[in-house]
């Protein structure tokens, strides 16, 4: 049964990041007006290395929780529930990612995200680039609200 | 390499990362190590470890560490080489129906799935197994496993000590070639350096067609290598153990996070050989096919099957005494000299063939291991030809069509899923393969056998 979205869930927010050096890797960098919008920014990084994003319809849905003892292993388990959702069972490629729940107060950092997209499907999407993992590796959280400066920088194992 | 280490020492750097030569200092610092953290000729820059990096660890010195970091994420990625009876101009006429062949057979790039059907059950049976799970389903021969590090299974591996993610992750990926550096090519043999070595290995003359390919655990290692680095987080803060980089992150051997991912990371090693093993039975149909008569009659024997990120336990010799050692090979290659207990009885007298994978359009070489090796670096060499450009810089400076155009021209056949991949792999975004193995024969620490010459190459 097709899902039935709203035109505000179909609506694909700017594009806030982009790919940076690295030897054999790719480095994302992403950024936006809060946190929460640098980390979807991110999200939708991820998934562009994968394929061209605009071949990307929103067809179904999935929600993902992820939570982390500080923003750095929040962002890693992030990151890696969306690639588990790409990985397997729904196979879900993603063109918009909306933080629903984003606590980063406390013991227990916690995001809910729901995740709009379609199945993956060869043919219709191009294949881009494989990633294996995401890494703890030269991570950075700029996070300064007097400046209003919120940019993530995280390198994928492709 | 020195690019690297430039671009990290530049004042006011944001985002950067850790240079290749920083990164095998950090390794060598870690609690256990004996003798040196070696870079191979080929380093460059990776995640903990440097890739092209070895580093041995005490096993019975109570503080020594195992990192997944040391392993890689990919573990036991490695190279499959098999060798055909045919020749260059057996194959040239059919050339790019072969190629369509096995890119048809073969599941590659992003998103792919297996097409060898497999549940649950199956998986864990092969996880524990390794090639005796392919022998039985009959997707390889008997010899095969001969011819492979380990003979295709380590006997360690412990499925229970595997995540459910890494599980659900691997299920469809097994038998796909996968994306990136991964590839399947035809060959040509184009220069015998050690005839004698040559033939024991099948290799007769200049211009016979051979079949490489380049894959490792998909998915399941990579969630693996994942799940490892999180506990070992814990562990790290438990036991005290101080690194100098927060990305070596490591448990002692003989902690339960330790044992953990030594089990797992064996059934992760067996996961990528039955995915090998699945794939040479791929290879073998699509050149059946071609060639209307059977993979035997075609003699598509294993020549070798080496592992260039694991870690493995090995008796070595330290300060003229047998110590037993936890290798840590990420980037890098057993070399193992003749009369090695752990090589197959057909390569006792030639040393172990090493199978060094170059890139999309350049050569790839056979190598054997030598005694020098086994002293300066464990038995270690290099890997392949390891990058030089970074991915976006060569998706900036190298055109599609130029890179396509130089392929056609060196007649090489190429079928690739990506487009964007093609300028990523082209290859001069990598190191040159030849002054790698070169400067490893210069060395001593392997010896060069054979070169080989792409005639098609089927990529992710």
């Amino acid at each position: 049964m097709a899902e039935e979205f709203t035109e505000d869930e179909l609506t694909l927010p700017p594009c806030k990041y982009e790919y940076l050096d690295h030897t054999a890797d790719v480095q994302l960098h992403a950024w936006g007006d809060s946190l929460k919008e640098a980390f979807q920014q991110c999200g939708i990084a991820m998934f562009g290395y994968m394929t061209e994003l605009d071949s990307v319809e929103i067809k179904q849905s999935s929600e993902i929780e992820a939570i982390g003892h500080d923003l750095e292993s929040l962002l890693f388990h992030f990151l890696d529930e969306l690639l588990f959702l790409f990985s397997c069972e729904p196979f879900l490629i993603c063109s918009k990612v909306t933080i629903t729940e984003f606590v980063t107060e406390g013991e227990e950092m916690r995001i809910k995200c729901k995740c709009y997209g379609e199945e993956f499907r060869i043919g219709k999407h191009p294949q881009g680039t494989e990633v294996k993992a995401i890494t703890y590796s030269a991570m950075q959280i700029v996070n300064i609200p007097e400046k209003n400066t919120f940019e993530l920088f995280v390198i994928i194992d492709i | 390499m020195l690019d690297e280490l430039r671009n990290a020492c530049r004042p006011g750097m944001v985002g950067g990362f850790l240079p290749g030569v920083k990164q095998i200092a950090n390794v060598a610092a870690l609690p256990g190590i004996v003798g040196k953290s070696v870079g191979l000729p080929d380093v460059h820059s990776g995640y903990g470890f440097a890739i092209g990096n070895m580093a041995a660890f005490d096993i019975d010195n109570p503080e020594s560490i195992v990192s997944p970091g040391g392993v890689g994420f990919d573990i036991n990625c490695g190279v499959r080489l098999l060798r055909t009876n045919l020749f260059e101009q057996d194959v040239l006429p059919v050339k790019e129906q072969l190629a369509q062949g096995l890119f048809d057979h073969i599941p590659v790039g992003v998103g792919s799935k297996g097409i060898i059907p497999m549940n649950a059950k199956d998986l864990e049976e092969a996880l524990e197994m390794g090639m005796d799970w392919s022998l039985r389903e009959g997707y390889i021969w008997a010899e095969d496993k001969e011819h492979c590090e380990e003979y295709g299974r380590m006997l360690n591996a412990d499925p229970s000590k595997v995540s459910m993610r890494a599980k659900k992750r691997g299920l469809p990926q097994l038998g796909t070639l996968g994306a990136g550096n991964h590839y399947a090519e035809i060959q040509v043999v184009d220069e015998i350096y050690d005839k004698w070595a040559a033939c024991k290995m099948g290799i007769e003359e200049k211009g016979q067609i051979c079949v490489m390919i380049h894959s490792g655990s998909r998915g399941f290692g990579h969630q693996v290598a994942t799940d490892a680095l999180v506990q070992m987080e814990k562990a790290m803060k438990r036991d005290n153990i101080e690194t100098n980089d927060r990305q070596l992150a490591c448990a002692r051997i003989n902690s339960p996070e330790g044992q953990d991912y030594l089990k797992s990371m064996a059934a992760a090693a067996n996961f990528a050989w039955v995915n090998r093993s699945s794939m040479t039975f791929l290879s073998r149909q699509a050149f059946a096919k071609q060639f209307l008569v059977t993979p035997d009659d075609l003699d598509m024997h294993v020549i070798y099957d080496v592992s260039h990120n694991i870690a493995k336990v090995e008796e070595h010799i330290v300060d003229g005494k047998p110590k037993k050692l936890l290798v840590h090979r990420k980037g890098s290659t057993r070399a193992f000299p003749p009369h090695h207990p752990l090589i197959p009885v057909d390569y006792q007298l030639t040393g172990q063939p090493v199978l060094i994978g170059g890139t999309m359009g350049t050569c790839s070489y056979v190598l054997t291991g030598t005694e020098h090796g086994m002293l300066e670096t464990f038995g270690s060499t290099c890997h392949g030809a390891g990058r030089a450009l970074s991915r976006a810089k060569s998706r900036r400076n190298l055109d599609y069509q130029d890179v396509l155009r130089k392929l056609e021209y060196l007649g090489i056949s190429i079928r690739v899923a990506s487009p964007k991949l093609v300028m990523e792999e082209a290859p001069e975004s990598y190191k040159n393969v030849t002054d790698v193995v070169n400067t490893c024969h210069a060395a001593g620490i392997s010896k060069k056998c054979i070169k080989l010459r792409p005639i098609a190459v089927i990529k992710g």
